[in-house]
């Protein structure tokens, strides 16, 4: 379902021309758990911002569904994030102003939903992840475990058929780790969530049902 | 979308009370300033109640010492030779109440527990002919009024709508210390100047040898200032004194406005200030914040909110600011006409509030949607990975 054909990315700076990507090929099937890894600086997030549409590619093409995403701009774009992707990401960005509930309840936001309505959806997801009890806490309160599940359940709430994870446990110590990929492994299992997780750990990685290493944004594996 | 932004306002309430307090202080400043000039430009745009074009005054010298029978021939003299030089079409004689004087004479009745005040106004029956007030109901002074056994009077409009709203009283006797009878209403003789409050005026009548203070001439059109000496000897000649002096009307309405509209100037200017500090000041609260929340924009891109959306989200958030702001503003203001502090209509402050608000409003919006749409153009992935 997800289709990159000859994707490359060039960052240009006035002094220096960094190729984050080169010609990068690859297919995700509808369903799919795929981790991708590498050093440092080799590409990994901006291959998961070009898939999550956050970033244009310099080159190349990619489709998702059949439909060429370049065609969506401004509010289709916006509308595609909100109802097909969502995303984790390392550092957590929770909204430090919101409690955890409301924190959750922001892709819903953005659809037409009464409150009534978001408020048990979100409640809902958080209870997916555990965390049913602590609705009312702010993100300062919790632990790093913690505020990764709450990303988690604000990546879920809104069904997404794509789950995009940059380093998912990369903050984390390894039981909490755990316990994150668990639930990922599960989501997976369960609503056949395709997710593509970007990691360091071989731990991780081997749970998931394809690796793919880069190396200097290419493809090596 | 509204109860989101109070969560996040309310859950910022320390940082976000600044602005809250800069935009009430703003207002409240602003409402005074502009309460001010509507109260002082309202009088200056309602009529003074005579004409002051070519007009001209002598201020006599003292004529006090002079035995009755001297003064009436003196001034019969003085009216006859001014009358009789072309330049000057008509002459009236006058008491203190002359054009743009600083001087009133207040009396006020008691009659049954009902008290009437007013300023008086000594005038002879050539006043109308010679300062041309507006006459809405009745007659001015003629000539048999002087024998009159009851007093004439002629009031002005406010007058009549304080004391006898909604009927006329034209040749009705009352007691104002004496019985005296209304001959008639004029529109008003604001003899102060233009930014002189209203006030209750009754003209009386009294011959033109008794009023020995004031001369006012209405002059032949182009007129020069060299007229001035001329003049200056009849009146020296025939009052045989050498005190009396000439001045020119409009030029004193023109001294007597001067400060009030300086007054006016200072403030326009300084409200003008204060709206660009505002501002200003909001500009760089906005844009400041809207910098350091950059990854709160990128995610919530990234969780599907279009550019809009977040353009919105942050005029609305300093519109709820303000409006919380205007609504302590308006509660704190609204009490001046509510509890009559102070005693000048209440409409006045009502207006101010409005015009405040508005103002307000209006550079709050135009100071949150620059920075605002600049938000929205922030890109997802970059802003995403500063933290
Ligand atoms: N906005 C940018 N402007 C210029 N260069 C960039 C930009 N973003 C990334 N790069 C460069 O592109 C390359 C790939 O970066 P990327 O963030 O994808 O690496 P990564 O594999 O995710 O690394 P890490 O494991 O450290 O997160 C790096 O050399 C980086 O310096
Ligand atoms: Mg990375």
């Amino acid at each position: 379902m997800i289709n990159l054909k000859n994707i490359s990315k060039v960052y240009r700076t006035k002094t220096i021309e960094t190729t984050a990507l080169n010609k990068i090929d690859l297919q995700v099937a509808k369903g799919e758990f795929l981790s991708i890894m590498g050093p440092s600086g080799c590409g990994k997030s901006t291959l998961l911002n070009i898939i999550g549409l956050l970033d244009q590619p310099s080159g190349g093409e990619l489709s998702i569904d059949g439909e060429t995403t370049s065609n969506y701009k401004g509010k289709s774009l916006s509308k595609f994030r909100n109802e097909k992707l969502g995303f984790i990401f390392q550092s957590f960005h929770l909204i430090p102003d919101l409690n955890i509930i409301d924190n959750v309840e922001v892709p819903l936001l953005y659809r037409k939903i009464n409150a009534k309505q978001r408020k048990e959806m979100a409640a809902k997801a958080l209870e997916s992840v555990g965390l049913a009890n602590r609705k009312k806490h702010f993100p300062n309160q919790l632990s790093g475990g913690q505020k990764q599940r709450v990303a988690i359940a604000r990546a879920i709430v809104g069904n997404p058929e794509i789950i995009l994870a940059d380093e998912p446990t990369g903050n984390l110590d390894s039981h909490m780790g755990d316990e994150v990929m668990n639930i990922l492994s599960n989501l997976n299992k369960d609503n056949k969530t395709t997710i593509i997780m970007v990691t360091h750990d071989e731990r991780m990685a081997k749970k998931t049902d394809r690796l793919i290493r880069l190396y200097d944004g290419s493809q090596v594996a | 979308m509204i109860k989101h932004i109070l969560k996040l306002l309310w859950n910022k309430r320390r940082s976000n009370a600044l602005l809250v307090i800069e935009i009430l202080l703003s207002f409240i400043v602003l409402f005074f300033a502009l309460a001010y000039i509507f109260f002082n430009t309202e009088k200056a745009f309602s009529p003074i109640g005579f004409d002051t074009e070519n007009r001209w005054m002598i201020a006599l010298d003292d004529l006090s010492n002079l035995d009755s029978l001297n003064r009436v021939e003196i001034m019969t003299n003085l009216k006859s030779e001014l009358l009789n030089t072309e330049e000057i079409e008509e002459v009236t004689f006058t008491t203190y109440a002359y054009p743009f004087s600083n001087s009133n004479a207040r009396n006020g009745t008691d009659l049954n527990g009902f008290q009437m005040t007013a300023l008086i106004v000594e005038a002879d029956s050539e006043f109308n002919k010679t300062l041309n007030p507006n006459i809405i109901e009745g007659r001015w002074f003629n000539e048999e009024d002087y024998n009159s056994s009851t007093p004439p009077i002629i009031v002005n409009k406010l007058f009549m709508e304080t004391y006898y709203p909604n009927h006329s009283m034209i040749d009705s006797t009352i007691l104002f210390d004496d019985p005296v009878k209304i001959i008639g209403v004029v529109e008003d003789y604001r003899y102060q100047g233009e930014f002189s409050e209203k006030k209750n005026i009754v003209f009386r009548l009294k011959h033109f040898h008794e009023n020995t203070s004031c001369v006012v001439l209405k002059m032949a059109n182009n007129t020069n200032a060299a007229f001035e000496e001329k003049l200056s000897k009849i009146v020296n000649s025939t009052t045989n004194t050498t005190g009396s002096i000439i001045q020119n009307v409009p030029k004193l309405k023109e001294q007597n406005s001067q400060q009030s509209w300086l007054m006016i100037m200072a403030i326009l200017f300084t409200c003008t200030f204060l709206c660009l500090n505002i501002s200003l000041g909001l500009f760089g609260v906005l844009w400041y914040n809207i910098n350091k929340r950059k990854s709160e924009i990128g995610l919530r891109q990234a969780l599907g909110a279009s550019g809009f959306d977040i353009s919105k989200q942050f005029v609305l958030e300093v519109i709820v600011l303000a409006g919380i702001a205007l609504l302590f503003g308006i509660f704190f203001t609204i009490q001046i006409p509510l509890l009559n502090v102070i005693d000048i209509e209440s409409d006045l402050f009502y207006k101010a509030i409005i015009y405040a608000t508005l103002i307000i409003l209006t550079l709050v919006f135009l100071c949150s949607i620059i920075p605002s749409i600049q938000a929205a153009n922030v890109t997802p992935a970059n802003s995403l990975h500063e933290d």
